[in-house]
């Protein structure tokens, strides 16, 4: 049931057929797992405690540089050299003290990852760099836990969706096989900070949907959003019946 | 043949498969992922699709940044 403060906090929710009272509870019982504190799970991270997500995880092992400011919304100058985790926590309880807010400050080993994924409905990969990504999905795949990927570099944004508790769910791998390719990232190409806070952005929208019970329009989906021209694309992801990860299942 | 790549229009042999394609447009293997028709092809795949006149791929590269 939700206390006088929530129904009065979230009535903009309780006025949405797909939300409503029913929704809302949805939300609170629900428990997400955010790796990654960037440009990605800043705004993530910040709608979804703002809507009133129960359980939200933050995992990230780095801290706040000032060059981290100029898209990295969840931090301010004050916070420099402070963990993102414990900064982001703090912002997300100051936001919305309804919600409970966990923070695992280190570099996760696989097994500590498994054991957080027996605990999480959903999970938001904000990472940046390619080896996380294919450790993070590789984990859902086996733990069989649905996984919203982003990524942004430059003008460019990607988005996918993974139902990986759906056994016949394509996966990242699928997608892209190697992990030891030389792919981009903020720190050698840039990043403008509204293209990295849109695709942050819908991954908390995704998010919100999944757990009110909406169908996702991006599953087994790949979006490329474009900065420039505002255009997106939206290519369908096949199961690699070849693929290390998913093929065995 | 003409097919069109990332919205350009070019002319290819028939019976080439991507991976001919990406050594022909000089492309990665590496991190490159291709679409035709808006399908992503898997990797394992690449060899033996073939592809056809008209076909619209599209090429692009796995981005990690966050």
């Amino acid at each position: 049931m939700l206390n006088d403060d929530e129904l009065l906090r979230y009535s903009r929710h309780l006025l949405l057929e797909d939300v409503g009272e029913t929704g809302q509870q949805a939300l609170k019982n629900a428990k997400v797992l955010i790796i990654g504190m960037g440009g990605l799970g800043s705004p993530a991270s910040l709608y979804l405690a703002a809507a009133g997500v129960g359980h939200i995880v933050l995992n990230d092992f780095d801290h706040i540089e000032v060059s981290n400011l100029q898209r990295q919304i969840s931090y301010q100058s004050d916070d420099i050299g402070e963990a993102k985790v414990e900064v982001a926590k703090r912002k997300l309880q100051q936001i919305n003290p309804e919600i409970k807010v966990r923070s695992i400050n280190k570099a996760m080993p696989e097994m500590q990852l498994t054991m957080e994924l027996i605990m999480a409905d959903l999970v938001l990969d904000c990472t940046d760099n390619m080896a996380s990504r294919q450790l993070i999905n590789k984990a859902c795949v086996d733990a069989k836990v649905p996984l919203i990927v982003g990524a942004a570099i430059r003008f460019e944004g990607q988005l996918m969706f993974f139902d990986h508790s759906e056994t016949d769910s394509p996966c990242y791998h699928c997608l892209f096989p190697s992990s030891e390719e030389q792919t981009l990232n903020c720190s050698n190409a840039g990043i403008i900070g509204p293209v990295v806070g849109t695709i942050g952005t819908l991954q908390a929208l995704e998010a919100i949907k999944y757990f009110v019970g909406l169908p996702s329009g991006i599953k087994n989906k790949l979006k490329l959003f474009d900065g420039k021209s505002l255009d997106w694309q939206t290519f369908t992801i096949n199961k690699d019946p070849k693929c290390t990860v998913c093929g065995q299942h | 043949m003409k097919i069109h790549v990332n919205e350009q229009t070019i002319e290819l042999a028939e019976n080439t498969n991507i991976e001919q394609l990406l050594t022909h447009l000089d492309k990665p293997f590496i991190g490159s992922a291709v679409a035709v028709n808006q399908d992503i092809i898997s990797r394992s795949h690449w060899a033996n699709t073939i592809i056809n006149e008209g076909d619209k791929i599209s090429l692009f590269q796995a981005i990690a940044g966050g």
